[in-house]
C-alpha cells in the first residue's frame, strides 16, 4: 500500500528512460505517450498526496533504498511535501501541452521530453523525501537530469549557459553537503522532523561552527534559489526552449531550492536554534539584497526572457525572505508566495515563449502594438502582470501580505527593511511588467504594419494551457483565504 | 593444530608466482591468460574464505613459512582488513583482465603475450605480498618486484611514446624505492629490526625516551615519502598520465586500479603497526601527507579539465583520487584510515571500470582518444557507456554510488579534528572540479555525433572491433555492480575495514 | 448587492464601448453608462447605509464595500463631473484622435472611483486606489507621444510607489486596529496604539506622504506638471478635478477613519504635515506664476488648490474637514471649467503658451467668460464658491489650537490667493482686452463643448450664492467623524 509513494517517482523516470532509448519516431505517438506517462504521475502524485492528508503522513513511508539502520532513501509525505507536491503536479500537465506545440518548433523532442520525464519523477522525489540524505539526492540528480534540457539547443550561448548552470548547481551541491555532513553528526537521525533535528546534547559548545556551516548550506541550496550573489546561471539559462524555463526555473528548480532552504531552515536546524543569531542577520541581508538587485536588473534588462529571470530571482527572495524570518508566520508567507508566483511566473513566461514562437521578437522594444494581434496571449500577460504587481484580490498580493504581517509580528528592524524592499521591488515590477503591456497595447511612434499583420494568437495547443493557467490564478487567488488558512497549519506543523 | 583456512594468505601468495613461473614458460598468449583468471579467481575465493574466518571469529594470525620463527624466518599476517584487500585485488585484477582481453591481444605482440602474464601474476603477488607481509625488508623486495612488473605492463603495447613514458616511470620509481630504502636502512640501523613487531616496539620506546630524535624521523620521513612518490602523491605525480594514457585499457586499469594501491596498503600498515598515528602526527607528517593529498585532489582535476584525451584525463582522475587517499591518512585518526581504505576499494572499482569503458568506446570510434571524436560512442557500446557513465557519478560523488560514501566518510572523519574547514573546503571544491570534466565526457559520448565524425568513424572501425565483446560485458557488469554495492551495502564494509584496521596492530 | 452595480456597470459597460465601431451609438452608450452610474449613485446617497462582502483574502481581510457619509459624498462628486465632461470629449476626441479606447477607458475609471468611495476598509480601499492609477495611466498616454509615455510612466511611478508606502504603514497598522473596517472616528486599539505613539505617528506620517503624491503633495508631486500638457483636456479635467480628489479621499480615509483625529491632534506628525501643505500651497502657486505652457500653468494650479484641501483636513478639526470638503467641491468644479476651457481654446485655435492667449476674448466669447468666473471662484472672490471654502478654511485655520498655524496658515492663503490671481487674472485681462490694434473673428467652439463648460461655471456660482444646499451634508458629515 505504502509503496505507491514510490510510483511519482520511478513511473517517470521509466518512462523518461524508455523514451530516450525507445525513441518513438511518430510525433503523435510520443506525444500521447508523453501525455499519458505525465497525467498518470500527476494522478499517483495526487493521490500519495490525498491518502497522506486523510491518513497522517507516518502511515505511507516507503523506503526506496536502505543503506544502514539509519541511513536511507525513503519518502514520506508531510505537509511541506504536500505543497510542494500539489504545485508540481497541477502545473507540469499543463506546461506540458503547451510545450509539445512548442517543441516541434524547436527539434529533437525524444531527447528533450524523455529527460523531461525524468526530471517530473526527480522533482517528486525532491517533495517526498523523508530526509535530508534522499533529498540531497534527488538535488544532485535533478541537476544533471536539467542540464541536457538547459542545453538543448546545443549552440555555444546553450553550452555557455549550460556549463554555467552545471557550475553554480554543482557547487551548491558541495557546501549544501557540508551541511548535510554536520546534521548527520549533530542528530540522531536525519528524518525531516518539524522544529530541527540537532539534539541538545551534542551541539553544546559547537554553536559556532554550527551557525557557520548553516549558513554556508543556506547558500549552497539558495545557489539554486538564485541568491544573490550565486543567482548569475539563471538569467543565462532562459537561453533554453520557454517550456523549460517557465516550468523548471519559474517554477520547479528554483522552488526546489526554496524549498530545500525552508527543510533546512525549519525541519533541520530548527527555527528556535537560528533565530536572534547573526545567522540570521546575515541570510536575511542577502535576501534583501536579493529583491532589490533582481527587480533592478530586470528593469534595465531588455530582453523580455532575461527580464522575466532577473523577476524570479527578485520575487524567489521574497520567499527566502520570509523563510529567514524564521517563525511560523514566515514559513506561511513563504509558502503563500511560492504557490501564487508558481502560478504566475509560469504563465508570464507562457506568454514570452508564444511571442518568441509566433513572432520571432525577443526584446521588450520590439513589441509595439502586438496587444491587438495576439489578444489571448496579451490577456494572459497583463492579468498575470496585475497579479505580480500585487493588485488585490490577485495573487501576487496575497503573498506580499503574509510576508509583511511575519515581518511585522518579528519586531526586528531588519525584517522592517524587509518590508520597505518589498514596496520598492513592488513599484519596479509594476515599472519593468507595465513597459511591456504598455508598448503592446498602447504604441507609440511608426508601426510597421506589413510585418505585424503576420502575427496572431497561437495555436489552441498553446493558448488554452495559457488560459487555462490564467484561470487558475486567478481562482487560487479567490480562494485565498481557504489556501492559506492550509498553508498556516502547514507552517505550525499541524498537518 | 592451526585451521586449514590459516594457510589460504600463503596459498594465494604461492599461485600467484607459481602461475607468473608457469606462464612464462607457455608458448601462447590466451592460455596464459586463462591460467592468470584461474588464479585470481582462486585467490578471490580464498581470501573470501580467509576474510569470513577472521570475521566471524574476529581475530588476525600470524603464519610464519617454513617453521623458522621471527626473526629469522618470514612472516605474514592476516586479518579482516588485509583478506578484504586481497579479494579486491584479485578480483579487480581478473574483471580488468577479462575486460581489456580484446585490446590486449590486440596490442601486445603474440610472442610477448605469455610474458605479460607472467608480469600480471607477478604484479598479483607482489600486491598481496604488500598487504599481507609483517616484514619491511620483504615489503621491499615485493615493491621492487612490483616496479619492474608494471613497468612491464606500461610496455607491452609497443609505442615510442610509452618506451618514453615507461623509462620516466622507472626513474620515479626507482627514486621512491631507494628513499624507501635509505629509509628502511636508517630505521634498522637506529633498532636493530626489520620484523615489524619488534620494530614498533623498538620506535615506540626511541619515541618516549626522545633517543635518536632525528635519525628516527628522517627514517620515518623517508619512508613514507619513498612510497607517496611511488604512489603518485602530488607533487610526484608528472609520470602517471603518460604511463596510464598510452597504456591498453588492461594496463591502465590495473596500474590505476591496483599498482598504486598496493604501496599504499603498505604504507596504512606501517603506519598503524609500525610508527603508530599518534607519532606521525606529533612528528608532523601526517600534516604533510595531508596537504599533498588537498594539493592532489585540487591540481589533479584541474590538469584533468584541460585533458582532451580520455586516458590522459582518467589518468589524472586517479591523481585526484589519490589525493582524496592521502588526505584521509593526513587526518591521522582511525576514521580517517578507515574512510581512505573504504577509497581504495571504491577506487579499484571504479578506475578500472572507467578506463575499460573508456578503451572500449574508443574501440568501436576508430581509436579515436579526443572528447570531441568520441561524440554518439555511447550508443555504438551501450554497456561502455553506461559503465563509463556510473563510474563519472561515482567519481562525482553521486549518492547510490561508492564515491559519495567515501566523500561522507572523509568528511564525517575530519569533523572533529582541527584541519575540518580546510578538508571541507577541499572536497567542496573537488566536488565541482570531478563533475566540470566528468559531465562533459558523459554529455560528449551520449551526445549526436556529426554526420562526417560518423561516417569517418564507421569507415575505420575493423569489424570485430565492432562486434560484441561479451567478455567486457561481464567485466563492465561486474565492476558496476561492485560500485553500486559500495554505494548501497557499504555498512557491512566499514564494519569490516573498521575491525580489520583495529586487529592490525 | 446594490453597492456592486455602480462599479460593475462601468467597467462592463466600458468593454462593450470599446468594441462599438459606430461613433454615434458609441456616443451614446457612454452618456447612458454615465447617466445610469450617475443616477445609481444619487439613489445610494438617498438609501441608508448598506454593506456588501465580496470575498476574503486571508482571514480578517476582506473586500467589502459600504455606502456610508463620506462615500455618498464622493460618489455625489463624481456623477456630478462625470457626465458633463464626457459631452466635452466628444468632439475634443473626434479631433484628437483615438475616441475609443479614450471613451472605454473613461467609462470604466468611474466605476473603479466609485469602488474607490464605497471600500469600507483599506485593502479594498488600496485595490481599487491601485486600479484606478494603472487604469487612468492610459489616458495621459492617450496622445502617443514619447513625451506622453514618458509621462505616463512618471505618473504610474509616483502613484504606484505613492501606494506602496501607503500599504508598508498598512502592514504594520494592522496590529493595532481594534476593528477592520473603516469608522468614522478611527479604529485603533487604544491601550496598545499608546505604548507605541511614535511609531504609529511615523506610520500615519508615511501614509499621508504616499497617499498625497496622487493628491499632489510634496515632496511627490512632480507627476502633476508632466502628466497635464501631454494628457487631453478631457482627461485632464478629471485627473485634476477627480483623480487628484481620490488621493484626498485616500486621506481622509485614514486620518479620519483609521487613526482618528484624537489620537493624532497636537502630534510633530501633524505640524509636519501641515508644514508640507502650506508649502505645496505657496511654491505650487508660485510655480504656476511663472510657467509660459498654458496647461502647465493650470496643472502647478491644481497641485497649490489641492494642497489647501489637505490643510483644512491636517488641521484635524471639524470646520477644518468642512472647509475641505467645500474646496473638494468648488475646486473641482472651477478647475474643470478651467482645463475645459484651455481644451476648447487649444483646439480651436492651437496656442498652447499663456502669451499667445491675447484678444481670445474677442474670439470665444463664451469660454472666455467660463475661465472668468472660475478664476475668480479659484482665486476666492464672493460671490463664487470659491470664497466660501476658503473662508472656512481660514477660519478653521485661526481656530486651530496649534499655535502658529493660525497666523501662518491665513498668511499663506492670502499670499496664494494673490498669486492664484497673478496667474490667472492676466490671462483675462489680455483676452478681453488685448489692446486696440487687434482685429479678431468670433470663432467659438460648438454647443457640446461650451455647454459642459457653463454648467460647471454657473454652478461654481450657485453654490457660492447657495451655499446652504451642501453645507447640510458636509456638516453632517463631520457630525460623525467628531
Amino acid at each position: 500500500m505504502h509503496h505507491i509513494l514510490a510510483l511519482p517517482i520511478l513511473f517517470p523516470i521509466l518512462a523518461g528512460a524508455v523514451m530516450l532509448i525507445l525513441r518513438p519516431a511518430g510525433r503523435r505517438h510520443r506525444n500521447l505517450f508523453l501525455m499519458a506517462s505525465v497525467l498518470l504521475t500527476t494522478a499517483f502524485s495526487l493521490t500519495g498526496i490525498l491518502l497522506s492528508y486523510r491518513l497522517g503522513g507516518d502511515a505511507l513511508t516507503c523506503v526506496l533504498v536502505s543503506f544502514s539502520t539509519w541511513l536511507s532513501i525513503s519518502l514520506k509525505i508531510d505537509g511541506l511535501s504536500m505543497v510542494y507536491g500539489t504545485i508540481v503536479a497541477v502545473l507540469w500537465p499543463l506546461i506540458t501541452v503547451y510545450s509539445i506545440l512548442y517543441m516541434e518548433h524547436e527539434g529533437q523532442e525524444n531527447r528533450f521530453f524523455g529527460f523531461w520525464l525524468i526530471s517530473f519523477g526527480v522533482v517528486n522525489g525532491i517533495a517526498f523525501s523523508q530526509d535530508f540524505l534522499s533529498m540531497y539526492f534527488f538535488y544532485e540528480l535533478m541537476t544533471l537530469s536539467t542540464l541536457p534540457l538547459v542545453m538543448h539547443a546545443m549552440d555555444e550561448k546553450a553550452q555557455y549557459a549550460g556549463r554555467k548552470y552545471l557550475v553554480y548547481s554543482i557547487s551548491g551541491a558541495s557546501f549544501a553537503f557540508i551541511g548535510i555532513v554536520f546534521l548527520l553528526n549533530y542528530s540522531s537521525s536525519l528524518d525531516f522532523t518539524y522544529g530541527g533535528i540537532l539534539d541538545a546534547a551534542k551541539t553544546v559548545g559547537a554553536e559556532n561552527t554550527l551557525l557557520v556551516v548553516f549558513i554556508c548550506a543556506f547558500f549552497g541550496f539558495g545557489v539554486k534559489a538564485a541568491i544573490f550573489p550565486f543567482h548569475g546561471w539563471l538569467p543565462d539559462a532562459s537561453v533554453a526552449p520557454t517550456p523549460v524555463s517557465a516550468l523548471l526555473h519559474a517554477v520547479a528548480v528554483v522552488k526546489a531550492g526554496a524549498f530545500a532552504v525552508a527543510r533546512l531552515i525549519y525541519y533541520g536546524f530548527g527555527a528556535d536554534f537560528l533565530r536572534g543569531t547573526y545567522a540570521q542577520t546575515v541570510v536575511m541581508t542577502a535576501t534583501i539584497v536579493t529583491i532589490i538587485y533582481g527587480s533592478a536588473r530586470a528593469l534595465r534588462t531588455p530582453h523580455l526572457k532575461r527580464r522575466l529571470a532577473f523577476s524570479t530571482v527578485s520575487n524567489l527572495s521574497y520567499i527566502l525572505f520570509s523563510l529567514t524570518l524564521m517563525t511560523p508566520g514566515g514559513l506561511a508567507g513563504g509558502l503563500t508566495h511560492m504557490v501564487y508566483h508558481a502560478v504566475i511566473k509560469i504563465t508570464l513566461f507562457a506568454c514570452a515563449g508564444a511571442i518568441i514562437v509566433k513572432a520571432g521578437r525577443e526584446y521588450v522594444y520590439e513589441l509595439e502594438g502586438m496587444g491587438s494581434r495576439m489578444p489571448v496571449v496579451f490577456g494572459a500577460f497583463t492579468v498575470s502582470s496585475l497579479a505580480l504587481i500585487g493588485l488585490p484580490p490577485l495573487g501576487g498580493f496575497a503573498g506580499k501580505w503574509m510576508i509583511a504581517e511575519a515581518a511585522v509580528d518579528t519586531g526586528e528592524s531588519l525584517a522592517y527593511l524587509g518590508i520597505a524592499a518589498l514596496i520598492l521591488s513592488t513599484l519596479l515590477t509594476t515599472l519593468y511588467l507595465m513597459t511591456v503591456i504598455v508598448r503592446g497595447y498602447f504604441p507609440v511612434g511608426q508601426l510597421d504594419m506589413e510585418a505585424l499583420e503576420t502575427i496572431h494568437d497561437p495555436g489552441r495547443m498553446m493558448t488554452v494551457p495559457l488560459a487555462l493557467l490564467t484561470a487558475l490564478g486567478v481562482v487560487l487567488a479567490l480562494c485565498s483565504n481557504t489556501i492559506i488558512h492550509f498553508l498556516q497549519m502547514v507552517s505550525l506543523g499541524i498537518v | 593444530m592451526r585451521p586449514f583456512v590459516e594457510n589460504f594468505p600463503f596459498f594465494c601468495i604461492f599461485l600467484a608466482i607459481v602461475g607468473g613461473i608457469l606462464s612464462a614458460a607457455l608458448r601462447r598468449g590466451r592460455i596464459a591468460w586463462g591460467l592468470t583468471l584461474g588464479i585470481c579467481a582462486a585467490d578471490f575465493f580464498l581470501s573470501a574464505a580467509v576474510l569470513a574466518y577472521t570475521f566471524i571469529n574476529q581475530l588476525s594470525f600470524t603464519y610464519t613459512m617454513g617453521r623458522f620463527q621471527a626473526p629469522f624466518g618470514n612472516a605474514i599476517q592476516a586479518g579482516p582488513w588485509q583478506a578484504l584487500m586481497a579479494m579486491v585485488f584479485s578480483s579487480v585484477m581478473g574483471l580488468s583482465l577479462l575486460g581489456g582481453a580484446r585490446d590486449l591481444f590486440r596490442d601486445v605482440e603474440p610472442s610477448r603475450q605469455p610474458m605479460y602474464f607472467t608480469m600480471a601474476d607477478m604484479v598479483l603477488a607482489s600486491l598481496l605480498s604488500l598487504t599481507y607481509t609483517t616484514d619491511v625488508f620483504t615489503g621491499y623486495v615485493f615493491i621492487e618486484i612490483s616496479t619492474i612488473a608494471a613497468c612491464a605492463l606500461v610496455m607491452a603495447k609497443d609505442t615510442g611514446t610509452n618506451l618514453i613514458a615507461t623509462l620516466r616511470y622507472l626513474f620515479m620509481s626507482l627514486l621512491g624505492s631507494s628513499m624507501f630504502l635509505l629509509g628502511l636502512v636508517i630505521l634498522n640501523s637506529v633498532t636493530g629490526h626489520l620484523l615489524m613487531s619488534p620494530l614498533a616496539e623498538s620506535v615506540a620506546r626511541l619515541a618516549e625516551t626522545g633517543k635518536y630524535e632525528i635519525p628516527l624521523t628522517v627514517a620515518l620521513g623517508l619512508m613514507t615519502a619513498g612510497l607517496g612518490v611511488k604512489s603518485a602523491m602530488f607533487p610526484f605525480h608528472m609520470w602517471l598520465p603518460d604511463a596510464h594514457g598510452g597504456a591498453t585499457a588492461a594496463s591502465s586499469a590495473i596500474l590505476s586500479g591496483l599498482v598504486l594501491k598496493g604501496y599504499i596498503a603498505l604504507l596504512i600498515v606501517l603506519m598503524v603497526r609500525v610508527f603508530s598515528l599518534e607519532l606521525l602526527m606529533e612528528i608532523g607528517i601526517t600534516n604533510i601527507l595531508l596537504a599533498a593529498g588537498l594539493m592532489g585532489m585540487v591540481m589533479g582535476s584541474l590538469a584533468a579539465m584541460r585533458e582532451h584525451h580520455i586516458k590522459r584525463m582518467l589518468a589524472y582522475s586517479s591523481v585526484a583520487q589519490i589525493g582524496y587517499i592521502f588526505m584521509g591518512l593526513g587526518l591521522g585518526t582511525t576514521a580517517g584510515l578507515a574512510a581512505s581504505c573504504f577509497h581504495i576499494l571504491v577506487h579499484a572499482c571504479c578506475k578500472p571500470l572507467l578506463f575499460l569503458c573508456a578503451g572500449r568506446l574508443s574501440a568501436v570510434s576508430a581509436h579515436h582518444h579526443s572528447l570531441k571524436n568520441l561524440r554518439g560512442s555511447a550508443y555504438r557500446d551501450v554497456v561502455a557507456g553506461v559503465g563509463f557513465t556510473v563510474g563519472a557519478l561515482s567519481m562525482i560523488g553521486i549518492p547510490l554510488f561508492g564515491g559519495f560514501v567515501s566523500k561522507l566518510y572523509f568528511a564525517t572523519a575530519s569533523l572533529h579534528t582541527g584541519r575540518m574547514a580546510a578538508v571541507l573546503l577541499v572536497i567542496a571544491l573537488s566536488t565541482l572540479l570531478n563533475a566540470l570534466y566528468y559531465v562533459p565526457a558523459v554529455l560528449s559520448i551520449w551526445g549526436i555525433a556529426p554526420e562526417e565524425l560518423k561516417a569517418e568513424v564507421r569507415e575505420h572501425t575493423a569489424d570485430e572491433e565492432r562486434a560484441v565483446d561479451r567478455l567486457f560485458i561481464a567485466a563492465a557488469a561486474a565492476l558496476i555492480i561492485g560500485v553500486v554495492v559500495l554505494g548501497i551495502l557499504y555498512h557491512p564494509v566499514m564494519d569490516v575495514l573498521n575491525l580489520g584496521l583495529s586487529l592490525l596492530k | 448587492m446594490l453597492l456592486i452595480l455602480p462599479i460593475l456597470i462601468p467597467v462592463i459597460g466600458g468593454i462593450f464601448v470599446f468594441r462599438q465601431k459606430n461613433e454615434q451609438i458609441r456616443n451614446r452608450m457612454v452618456l447612458c453608462i454615465a447617466g445610469v452610474t450617475a443616477a445609481l449613485a444619487v439613489l445610494l446617497c438617498l438609501l441608508p447605509e448598506q454593506t456588501v462582502e465580496l470575498m476574503t483574502i486571508q482571514g480578517a481581510l476582506r473586500l467589502s464595500l459600504q455606502n456610508d457619509g463620506l462615500a455618498k459624498f464622493f460618489m455625489a462628486l463624481v456623477a456630478l463631473i462625470w457626465l458633463p465632461v464626457a459631452v466635452f470629449s466628444f468632439p475634443y476626441l473626434k479631433h484628437a484622435g483615438g475616441e475609443r479606447k479614450f471613451l472605454s477607458i473613461y467609462t470604466m475609471t468611474q466605476g473603479i472611483l466609485m469602488g474607490l468611495a464605497m471600500a469600507r476598509n483599506f485593502i479594498t480601499m488600496y485595490m481599487f486606489f491601485e486600479m484606478m492609477s494603472m487604469l487612468t495611466m492610459p489616458l495621459v498616454l492617450h496622445n502617443g507621444t514619447p513625451a506622453a509615455r514618458r509621462a505616463g510612466f512618471q505618473y504610474l511611478g509616483y502613484s504606484v510607489f505613492g501606494a506602496g508606502m501607503a500599504l508598508a504603514g498598512f502592514f504594520v497598522l494592522a496590529y493595532y486596529e481594534a476593528l477592520p473596517d473603516f469608522v468614522a472616528g478611527g479604529i485603533l486599539n487604544p491601550i496598545l496604539a499608546s505604548q507605541h505613539r511614535e511609531l504609529l505617528l511615523a506610520v500615519w506620517f508615511l501614509m499621508v506622504v504616499g497617499f498625497g503624491a496622487k493628491a499632489g503633495m510634496m515632496p511627490m508631486q512632480s507627476w502633476l506638471p508632466a502628466a497635464h500638457p501631454v494628457a487631453p483636456a478631457p482627461a485632464s479635467a478629471v485627473l485634476s478635478g477627480v483623480i487628484t480628489k481620490g488621493g484626498v479621499l485616500a486621506i481622509i480615509r485614514v486620518t479620519y477613519y483609521m487613526f482618528g483625529p484624537k489620537f493624532l491632534a497636537g502630534s510633530w506628525a501633524q505640524k509636519a504635515l501641515i508644514c508640507l501643505a502650506l508649502c505645496t500651497v505657496f511654491v505650487g502657486s508660485m510655480l504656476a506664476l511663472r510657467e509660459q505652457q498654458f496647461k502647465k500653468r493650470l496643472a502647478y494650479s491644481t497641485v497649490s488648490q489641492v494642497s489647501y484641501v489637505l490643510f483644512g483636513l491636517l488641521l484635524l478639526t471639524a470646520d477644518g474637514v468642512k472647509g475641505a470638503l467645500l474646496q473638494m467641491v468648488f475646486h473641482a468644479l472651477a478647475k474643470d471649467t478651467l482645463f475645459l476651457a484651455a481644451g476648447a481654446i487649444i483646439l480651436s485655435t492651437n496656442f498652447s503658451r499663456v502669451d499667445q492667449l491675447r484678444g481670445i476674448g474677442r474670439r470665444m466669447p463664451v469660454t472666455t467668460w467660463c475661465f472668468t468666473l472660475a478664476a475668480l471662484s479659484l482665486i476666492g472672490i464672493p460671490p463664487m464658491s470659491g470664497f466660501v471654502s476658503k473662508w472656512y478654511l481660514a477660519s478653521a485655520a485661526l481656530e486651530s489650537s496649534i499655535s502658529w498655524v493660525g497666523a501662518a496658515g491665513v498668511a499663506v492663503l492670502i499670499l496664494s490667493a494673490l498669486l492664484t490671481a497673478g496667474y490667472l487674472l492676466p490671462i483675462v485681462a489680455d483676452g478681453f482686452f488685448p489692446g486696440a490694434d487687434f482685429i479678431a473673428e468670433i470663432k467659438e467652439v460648438g454647443r457640446g463643448m461650451t455647454v459642459p463648460m457653463l454648467i460647471f461655471a454657473v454652478l461654481a456660482m450657485a453654490l457660492g450664492i447657495f451655499p446652504g444646499l451642501l453645507l447640510r451634508p458636509v456638516e453632517a458629515l463631520c457630525g460623525l467623524i467628531f
